[in-house]
C-alpha cells in the first residue's frame, strides 16, 4: 500500500498548499481583534459587520493575489467535504451565539436557578470553550494543525481572563491572542508573496504555447 | 500512438503515462479534481511550455480534459482527468507495483560478486 501512501502524501501537500498563503490566520486574528476593539470602545456594531464586510474583501484579496501565484484547483472526497463541514462550524457557531443570547435572557431572570447563575458568572470560559472549540475542530475538519494551536491559545487566554486574581479584561485578551494571530498570518501572506511571485503571462491556454 | 511497451517481455506500460513529467501530472490529478495551469506548474515543477507539451499529449490519449472559460474576461483554464485518464493511472500503479513485486532481490547476488 506504499503507492496509496504515497499519493496520500501528494494529496495532502497539494492542499496544504493552498493554505500556505496565511490569509485563513489573518482573517482569524482580525476577527478577534474587532470583537476585541468592539468590546473596548463599546462599538459593538464593529464586531457585526466585519464578517458581512470581511469576506468580499478576504475573497477578493485571495483572487487578485493567490490565484495568480499558486493556481487553483478543486479537491475531491474527503476535502470537498471538509470544507462543508467547516461551513457546518460556522452555522453551528452562529446559532451558539444565538443560543448565548436566550441563555443570558434566562440565567438573568430571578427565578433562574443556581446552576445557570454559576453558569452566567464564568460566562467568558464557555465562550473560550466554544469558539476555541469551533477553531480546533475545524483545524481538524480542514486538516490544518495551526488552527489546533489557535484554539488552545484563545481558551486558555479566556480562561485566564476568567480565572486571574487580578483579572484583567476580555477586550485586552483579545487583542493579545487576535494581534498574534493576525502576526502571523501577515508574516505568512509576506513570505509566501516573496516565494511565490506574480505568474508572468501568459499565465493559461495550451494554444498560446 | 505507441502506448504500449514490453509486451513481449510479459508485461505492458503504458507509455502517455510512463514518462516522468507525465506521470507527475497525473498523478496530481489524480488526487485532486480539477486543477489550472498553474497550479498544475507550481505543483510539478515544470515550465509552462513543458506542461502545456504533456498536457497536449495526455490530452490526445484521451486522459484529461481540457476546458477553457473566461473569468472576469480573462482566459482560464482547467485540466482534469477523465474516467479513461484515471482508470489508466489506476492500471499504471497495479503493472508496476506487479513488476517490482515480481523481482527477484538484487542485494544476495550483488553481495556475492563482490567477493
Amino acid at each position: 500500500m506504499k503507492d496509496r501512501a504515497a499519493l496520500r502524501e501528494v494529496e495532502r501537500r497539494v492542499w496544504l498548499r493552498t493554505f500556505e498563503h496565511g490569509l485563513w490566520d489573518l482573517a482569524v486574528g482580525l476577527l478577534l481583534l474587532s470583537f476585541a476593539v468592539g468590546i473596548l470602545t463599546e462599538f459593538y456594531w464593529i464586531s457585526a459587520i466585519v464578517v458581512p464586510v470581511g469576506l468580499p474583501v478576504m475573497r477578493g484579496l485571495a483572487r487578485r493575489t493567490i490565484v495568480p501565484r499558486i493556481g487553483h484547483a478543486t479537491f475531491r472526497g474527503r476535502r470537498k467535504r471538509s470544507l462543508a463541514h467547516v461551513q457546518l462550524i460556522l452555522a453551528a457557531l452562529a446559532l451558539a451565539g444565538g443560543g448565548m443570547f436566550a441563555f443570558t435572557a434566562f440565567a438573568t431572570r430571578e427565578a433562574a436557578p443556581e446552576w445557570a447563575i454559576w453558569v452566567r458568572s464564568h460566562f467568558i470560559v464557555a465562550i473560550g470553550l466554544i469558539w476555541g472549540g469551533a477553531l480546533g475542530v475545524a483545524g481538524w475538519a480542514v486538516d490544518y494543525p495551526r488552527l489546533y494551536a489557535y484554539g488552545g491559545l484563545l481558551f486558555g487566554a479566556l480562561l485566564a481572563v476568567d480565572l486571574l486574581p487580578t483579572g484583567y479584561p476580555l477586550g485586552h485578551a483579545l487583542i493579545g491572542v487576535g494581534g498574534l494571530i493576525a502576526l502571523v498570518g501577515a508574516a505568512l501572506f509576506i513570505r509566501f508573496l516573496r516565494r511565490y511571485p506574480r505568474h508572468p503571462a501568459p499565465i493559461d491556454g495550451a494554444d498560446d504555447a | 500512438m505507441p502506448r504500449q511497451q514490453g509486451e513481449e517481455a510479459g508485461f505492458e506500460i503504458d507509455r502517455a503515462i510512463h514518462e516522468p513529467a507525465r506521470l507527475l501530472i497525473t498523478a496530481h490529478l489524480y488526487v485532486i479534481e480539477s486543477a489550472d495551469y498553474v497550479f498544475l506548474m507550481q505543483n510539478t515543477g515544470l515550465t509552462w511550455g513543458n506542461l502545456s507539451s504533456h498536457l497536449s499529449k495526455l490530452e490526445a490519449a484521451g486522459y484529461v480534459e481540457i476546458t477553457k472559460e473566461f473569468v472576469e474576461r480573462k482566459p482560464h483554464t482547467m485540466v482534469k482527468l477523465t474516467d479513461e485518464g484515471r482508470a489508466a493511472f489506476d492500471a499504471y500503479r497495479r503493472q508496476m507495483k506487479a513488476l517490482f513485486e515480481d523481482l527477484p532481490d538484487g542485494s544476495t547476488s550483488s553481495t556475492l560478486t563482490r567477493k
